[in-house]
C-alpha cells in the first residue's frame, strides 16, 4: 500500500514526479508517481545495480510488452516506458483494488457467482496475451488485483514470448510452485495450456482460499504439482469438473482459454453492465477497493528523513596513529560545512560538551574523538576459525588455542578451561555450555555433555546416541537450541553421516537425516549450522581446493530436507558462521548476496555493476557480512563500509572519504549504537553511524571482532592476545 | 445511466480556449518484435463516457485549469456549480465550487467564508477561498465523491433500506452536532449530499440563504434549490433555522428511499414512513430533533461515531464501482503538457 519514500529513494523517474512508494523488494521498486499534467501512475523501476544483468533487463522489456499487450480491461495501462534506460521503468495506471490473496483474506472464500465471474475475465485475458504469442508463466493470485470492474493481470516478471528459450534455464523452477504447471515443475516448456492449469489453480484458491496442492515446502509442494491430485473438495461442485480438466497433468487435455471462458459464464461478464462484476464481490473486498480508490487522493506521506548527524566529528590536533593526512582533511572540511550550516548556536552547542570547552579560544578547537583505552588485555591465542566470544551468562566463553576457555567479562582472567581440541565440538545455548565427549575416551556411543561452569569438566552425558559411532574426531555438535542440540554424526555401523537432533531433556534421539561426510582432510562435515525459526540451516564444507559449499535446510521438527543447492566462496576462507534472519541466509563474496530460506532460491543479489575499484587483486569483494537491526553490514572491496537494507538488498549508505586501507574482508564488522568497527590493514577503525566516516583507528591486527551489547564491550582477538574496549 | 463525471472538450470562455484532456506521456514507441501485437492504449479511448462541459463553464478558476464537471448536464436542484479543477503544475487535484448564475454572489462568498470557518464533523470541508466579489469561489482537495443523484444513478434506483438508514443516520448526526453549536446547515438537499467512499458529507452549506427564495423575481428554480427540500416557512420568508434543516433531511431521506423528495406516503417503505413524514411535517413544532432521526434510523448507534469517519463504509457493488471509475477517470486524465 501507500508508504513513505526513503530519504534516498528518487525525486523523479523518466518524466514522472514521484510521490510515494507502493511496494518493494529485491528486483526493483514501485513508486506512486505523478507527471507534469497531474495524471497518476504506479512506476516499476528496476534497480540499478541489476539493470546491468541482460538477461533481468531482457525480462524488464518483456514485461513492458507482455502488459502492452494485455491492454486496458484485463491488465493495467501502459502509460509510459524506457527499458533502456539506466534504471529500466515501466510507468502504468495506478489499478484500484487489492491482490486477490489479500482479497480472500479479507472477505474469506468467493462466492460462485464471483468465481465464475473472475474466471471468465482471467480467461479472456490470457486468451489475448495468447492469441499475441505471449504466456504469462507467472499467474497466481498476488499478481491479479481485484478491482471493481473485474480482475487485472499484473506482474509479467516472467513471460516471455513462446521459443524464447534464452530466458529460461531448464529446472530453474521461476514462477510460484503453489500456481506452476507440470510441465513447469519439471523444468519444461510451459506453454499457453500452462497458463490454463495456473488459473484453474487461482479459481479454486479464490473458492477455497487454498491453492490445489496445499502449502509447505517448495520441493513437497513441487513434487504434489507433478504427480499428486488436486485436492479440490470445497470447490462448489458445478466447477468442479471443468477444473479438474483444467488440471489434468498432461497439457494437451486441458482446455483452451476459450472454451474455459464459455464454460464459466461469468454473470459478470456481461458487456454494458458496469456494476455487474462488483455486485458479486463480498463487502469487506469492496471497502478494500473503495478504501484504495479514496486513499491514493490523500496528501502523500513526508519522505523520511536521512538520519540527522547529531555529532560533528571533530579534528584533532595531531592525526591519531594510521589516519592519512587526507582523510584528516576530508573528516575536518565536514566539520566546517557542519558549523557553517547549523550556525553560531548550533556549533556552540557541539563545542561545549567538550571537556575543555569554555574559553572563547577554546571552542574553535575541537578534538576529534580518540580510540578509545583498552579495559583488558590477556594473553589467549586466536583459533584460525570459531574464534567467536559469545557471552554465557555473565561470563564469556572464547576458543584458547586447543581448549575452550571461560573467562571473566569483566576482568579478562579465565575462571576455566575446557580440554576440547576441536572448535566443532562445543556450543552454546547462551546459558550453557555443551561438547560432545571424547573420541578417545571409553565409551562407544555418541554422547552430549555439559560443561561445567566452575572447572570446565564435561558432566554425565544428557544423551547418549549409541546408533552413532562416539569414536569419530569429526563428529559435530552444531548448535543447542530449546533443549535440541543438533549434531552432524557418523553411524555407528556403515560410513554414512546424518544430521541428528537429540532431546537433552528425554536423552533421546527426536530425527536424524543423511547428510554428506567431511570432505576435506583434517575437516569436519559442516562450516557452521544454526536453528533459524523452522529450520535447522547447514553449510557443507568445500571438497579439497573447491570453491564449492553445500547449504542445506531442513525441517527442524521432523528433520526432512526442505531445499539443498551449491553456492560458491570467493577468497582464501569459507564462512564459518551463518549470517541470517528469518528469511534470509546472507553471504559475502564476489558479490552479496541473499538466499531465501524458504527455497534457497536468490531473494536478492548486490554489487553487480558497482565500481568498487581496484580489487588488489582479491578475488572477494565483499567482506563477511554482519546483520544488526534489519541491516546487513559489511566492508566492499577497500572502499569502506557499506549498509545494505536485509529486505530489499538496496543501499541504505556507505562510508564516506576512506582511502588508503585494505580491509580484512575476512573480519566480519561489529555494530555498536553509534560506531560500526571494521578490520583493515591499519586496525580497528571505527565508522561513526550518523555521519557515516571514520573516526578513529585503533592499532591492533585483529582477527574477530564481537560486540557484546549485553556487557557494554567490543572484543578485538589478535592472533595471541585478546582485549576488551567500550562497545559504542 | 449519468455519468459520475463529466469530462471536457472543446470550449471556450472568457475568449479563452478549453484545453481537451489528453493523455500525457503518450507510449513512447519501443523497439518490439513485429511477433507482439500492440494493441493502442489510451486513458480515455475504449468505453469510457466523455461529456464536455458546458458553453457557460469556466476555463479556469483560480489557479485551476477545469478539467470535468462534477454534475451530469441537465442535472436539476443544483444550487452551486462544481468543477473537477487541476493546479497548472499538475500537482493538486481539487473540488472547485462556484455560485450558480441566479444567486447572490456576495452572499454565497460570505456563507462559503463562514463554512471555511466550521470545521464541523459531516460538513464538506471548505479549502481555499477566492475570486472576486462578482466572482468567487473556493475549492477543497478532490477525493471521489457522488452527489446522493448520481448514487441513485449508480444503484440503478433508489437505495435499499438499510443503505438509507446509514446515510441518513450519518447526516442526522451531523445535523445534531451543528445544531448544539448554533450552526444551522440551510442548504440540505440531494445534490449537496456528497458521498464519499467513507460515508456522506454535506456540502451547500448556506444555499437557502445564498439563493433568495421569497418574491418573484427569483422563484426556487431559478437558482438551482431544490423545492422539495423548502420547509414551507421558509418558501413563505422565514429564515432558515434547525427545524427546516430537519425538513430538508426528510425530504433527502425521502429520495434516497424512492428517488423523490416529495414522495407518494406508500411508496416510501413502511419501515421509513414514520420518521420521514415526521420530519416532513409542516408544523416545525412537529418535526422531531436530528438526535431523534438518528435514534430512528439506526437504533443504538453510538453518538458521533458515524461522521468523520476515515474507515470506507459498507456500499453496495454497483456505488463502489462507480466511486472506484470516477477515482480512475480522474487518476488517468491530463492536463496538456508542453510538447504534445
Amino acid at each position: 500500500m501507500i508508504s513513505p519514500l526513503l530519504h534516498d529513494d528518487p525525486h523523479t523517474v523518466g518524466p514522472f514526479r514521484i510521490l510515494a512508494r507502493l511496494g518493494g523488494g529485491g528486483m526493483g521498486t514501485v513508486y506512486l508517481a505523478r507527471s507534469a499534467g497531474g495524471r497518476t501512475v504506479a512506476v516499476k523501476t528496476l534497480h540499478t545495480r541489476l539493470a546491468a544483468d541482460t538477461t533481468l533487463r531482457t525480462r524488464f522489456r518483456l514485461e513492458t510488452d507482455a502488459a502492452r499487450v494485455i491492454g486496458s480491461d484485463h491488465g493495467a495501462v501502459v502509460v509510459d516506458a524506457d527499458p533502456q534506460a539506466p534504471t529500466p521503468w515501466l510507468a502504468t495506471e495506478y489499478v484500484l483494488g487489492p491482490p486477490l490473496d489479500a482479497a480472500v483474506e479479507a472477505g474469506g472464500p468467493l462466492p460462485e457467482p464471483a468465481v465464475r465471474a473472475l474466471g471468465a475475465a482471467l480467461a479472456a485475458g490470457l486468451e489475448q496475451l495468447h492469441r499475441s504469442e505471449v504466456v504469462h508463466r507467472d499467474l497466481k493470485p498476488s499478481n491479479i488485483l481485484v478491482t471493481a470492474q473485474g480482475p487485472r493481470i499484473i506482474d509479467f516478471g516472467i513471460a516471455r514470448a513462446f521459443g524464447d528459450e534464452h530466458l529460461t534455464n531448464v529446472g530453474s523452477a521461476v514462477g510460484t510452485p503453489a500456481f506452476m504447471s507440470p510441465e513447469q515443475a519439471a523444468g519444461l516448456e510451459h506453454a499457453a495450456a500452462g497458463d490454463v492449469f495456473a488459473l484453474a489453480g487461482v479459481l479454486v484458491f479464490a473458492a477455497t482460499g487454498v491453492g490445489p496442492f496445499g502449502g509447505g515446502a517448495p520441493t513437497d509442494l513441487l513434487y504434489r504439482v507433478r504427480f499428486g491430485e488436486p485436492e479440490i473438495g470445497g470447490v462448489p461442485e458445478s466447477l468442479r469438473p471443468l477444473l479438474v480438466r483444467c488440471l489434468a497433468k498432461d497439457p494437451a487435455h486441458r482446455p483452451s482459454t476459450t472454451e474455459l471462458r464459455t464454460a464459466l459464464g461469468g454473470a459478470g461478464a456481461a458487456p454494458g453492465d458496469r456494476g455487474g462484476f462488483a455486485e458479486l464481490l463480498p463487502d469487506a473486498v469492496l471497502r478494500e477497493i473503495a478504501r484504495r480508490s479514496d486513499e491514493v487522493w490523500r496528501e502523500p506521506p513526508h519522505r523520511l528523513p536521512p538520519p540527522v548527524p547529531t555529532e560533528t566529528p571533530r579534528t584533532g590536533t595531531a592525526p591519531a596513529p594510521g589516519v592519512s593526512r587526507r582523510q584528516l582533511l576530508t573528516v575536518a572540511g565536514g566539520a566546517l560545512l557542519a558549523g557553517g550550516l547549523l550556525g553560531g548556536g548550533g556549533w556552540a552547542l557541539f563545542g561545549g560538551s567538550g571537556d575543555d570547552g569554555g574559553g572563547g579560544a577554546k571552542k574553535d578547537a575541537v578534538d576529534r574523538p580518540k580510540p578509545p583505552n583498552q579495559l583488558w588485555s590477556t594473553t589467549i591465542r586466536c583459533p584460525d576459525s570459531g574464534g567467536e566470544v559469545t557471552r554465557v551468562g555473565r561470563n564469556l566463553v572464547m576458543r584458547a588455542g586447543i581448549v575452550l576457555c571461560g573467562i571473566n567479562a569483566e576482568s579478562g582472567k579465565d575462571t576455566w578451561q575446557a580440554n576440547i581440541a576441536e572448535t566443532w565440538r562445543s556450543a552454546t545455548d547462551g546459558s550453557r555450555v555443551y561438547a560432545l565427549r571424547g573420541f578417545q575416551e571409553k565409551g562407544a556411543a555418541l554422547a552430549v555433555c555439559e560443561v561445567s561452569p566452575i572447572d570446565g569438566q564435561l558432566g554425565k552425558p544428557l544423551v547418549e546416541l549409541s546408533a552413532f559411532t562416539g569414536k569419530e574426531q569429526y563428529n559435530q555438535l552444531l548448535c543447542v537450541v530449546d533443549g535440541i542440540a543438533y549434531l552432524v554424526a557418523k553411524a555407528a555401523s556403515g560410513k554414512r553421516w546424518y544430521l541428528v537432533a537429540a532431546d537433552l531433556g528425554k536423552g533421546k534421539e527426536r530425527w536424524r537425516s543423511p547428510v554428506d561426510g567431511p570432505q576435506t582432510e583434517g575437516f569436519p562435515p559442516a562450516l557452521c549450522g544454526a536453528v533459524v525459526g523452522s529450520r535447522v540451516v547447514l553449510c557443507g564444507s568445500p571438497s579439497q581446493g573447491s570453491k564449492f559449499i553445500g547449504l542445506s535446510a531442513h525441517d527442524k521438527d521432523h528433520g526432512r530436507q526442505l531445499w539443498e543447492m551449491s553456492e560458491t566462496f570467493a577468497g582464501t576462507t569459507p564462512p564459518s558462521r551463518l549470517v541470517t534472519d528469518d528469511r534470509n541466509l546472507y553471504l559475502g563474496a564476489e558479490s552479496l548476496t541473499a538466499r531465501r530460506l524458504s527455497d534457497g532460491g536468490l531473494e536478492w543479489l548486490f554489487g553487480k555493476g558497482r565500481d568498487v575499484g581496484d580489487n588488489a587483486g582479491e578475488e572477494r569483494r565483499y567482506g563477511e557480512p554482519i546483520l544488526h537491526d534489519g541491516v546487513l553490514y559489511c566492508t566492499e572491496a577497500d572502499q569502506g563500509l557499506i549498509a545494505v537494507d536485509a529486505l530489499s538488498g538496496t543501499l541504505n549508505w556507505q562510508e564516506k572519504g576512506l582511502s588508503g586501507r585494505k580491509n580484512n574482508r575476512n573480519v566480519a564488522p561489529a555494530i555498536g549504537k553509534r560506531y560500526a568497527y571494521c578490520a583493515d590493514d591499519k586496525g580497528l577503525r571505527a565508522i561513526d553511524l550518523r555521519a557515516r566516516k571514520a573516526v578513529w583507528t585503533y592499532e591492533t591486527v585483529p582477527l574477530v571482532l564481537s560486540a557484546d551489547a549485553k556487557g557494554g564491550h567490543l572484543y578485538v582477538r589478535q592472533e595471541k592476545r585478546t582485549i576488551a574496549l567500550p562497545l559504542a | 445511466m449519468t455519468t459520475p463525471l463529466a469530462l471536457p472538450g472543446k470550449n471556450a470562455h472568457f475568449g479563452r480556449p478549453v484545453p481537451s484532456v489528453v493523455p500525457d506521456a503518450a507510449p513512447r514507441p519501443a523497439p518490439v518484435p513485429a511477433v507482439y501485437r500492440l494493441t493502442s492504449v489510451s486513458s480515455l479511448t475504449g468505453e469510457k463516457q466523455v461529456e464536455r462541459l458546458r458553453q457557460d463553464d469556466p476555463a479556469r478558476i483560480g489557479e485551476f485549469l477545469t478539467l470535468a464537471r462534477l454534475d451530469a448536464d441537465g442535472s436539476r436542484g443544483v444550487p452551486e456549480r462544481r468543477y473537477l479543477a487541476r493546479s497548472a503544475d499538475g500537482g493538486h487535484t481539487v473540488l472547485a465550487f462556484l455560485p450558480s448564475p441566479g444567486s447572490d454572489p456576495a452572499r454565497w462568498a460570505a456563507e462559503a467564508q463562514q463554512a471555511a470557518r466550521l470545521t464541523q464533523p459531516g460538513f464538506w470541508p471548505v479549502g481555499q477561498l477566492g475570486g472576486t466579489p462578482a466572482f468567487p469561489w473556493y475549492s477543497s482537495p478532490y477525493r471521489p465523491v457522488l452527489p446522493l443523484p448520481a448514487v441513485l444513478a449508480a444503484y440503478g434506483g433508489p437505495l435499499p433500506e438499510p443503505l438509507v438508514r446509514a446515510l441518513g443516520g450519518t447526516l442526522a448526526e451531523a445535523l445534531a452536532s451543528a445544531h448544539v453549536l448554533g450552526i444551522v446547515h440551510g442548504g440540505l438537499c440531494p445534490a449537496g449530499v456528497l458521498l464519499t467512499a467513507c460515508g456522506p458529507l454535506l456540502g451547500c452549506f448556506g444555499a437557502t440563504r445564498a439563493n433568495p427564495v421569497t418574491g418573484a423575481a427569483s422563484p426556487p428554480q431559478a437558482t438551482g434549490l431544490e423545492t422539495g427540500c423548502l420547509a414551507p416557512e421558509l418558501a413563505a420568508g422565514g429564515p432558515a433555522d434547525r427545524a427546516a434543516d430537519v425538513y430538508a433531511l426528510g425530504a433527502v431521506l425521502a429520495y434516497a428511499a424512492t428517488g423523490h423528495t416529495v414522495p407518494e406516503q406508500q411508496e416510501i417503505p413502511a419501515g421509513l414512513r414514520d420518521i420521514i413524514t415526521a420530519c416532513r411535517s409542516r408544523d416545525p413544532q412537529g418535526r422531531p430533533e436530528p438526535a431523534r432521526v438518528l435514534a430512528e434510523l439506526l437504533p443504538g448507534a453510538a453518538y458521533g461515531a458515524l461522521t468523520g469517519s476515515t474507515e470506507p463504509m459498507s456500499l453496495p457493488g454497483r456505488i463502489v464501482e462507480a466511486l472506484s471509475r470516477q477515482s480512475a477517470e480522474v487518476l488517468a486524465a491530463a492536463l496538456p503538457t508542453q510538447g504534445h
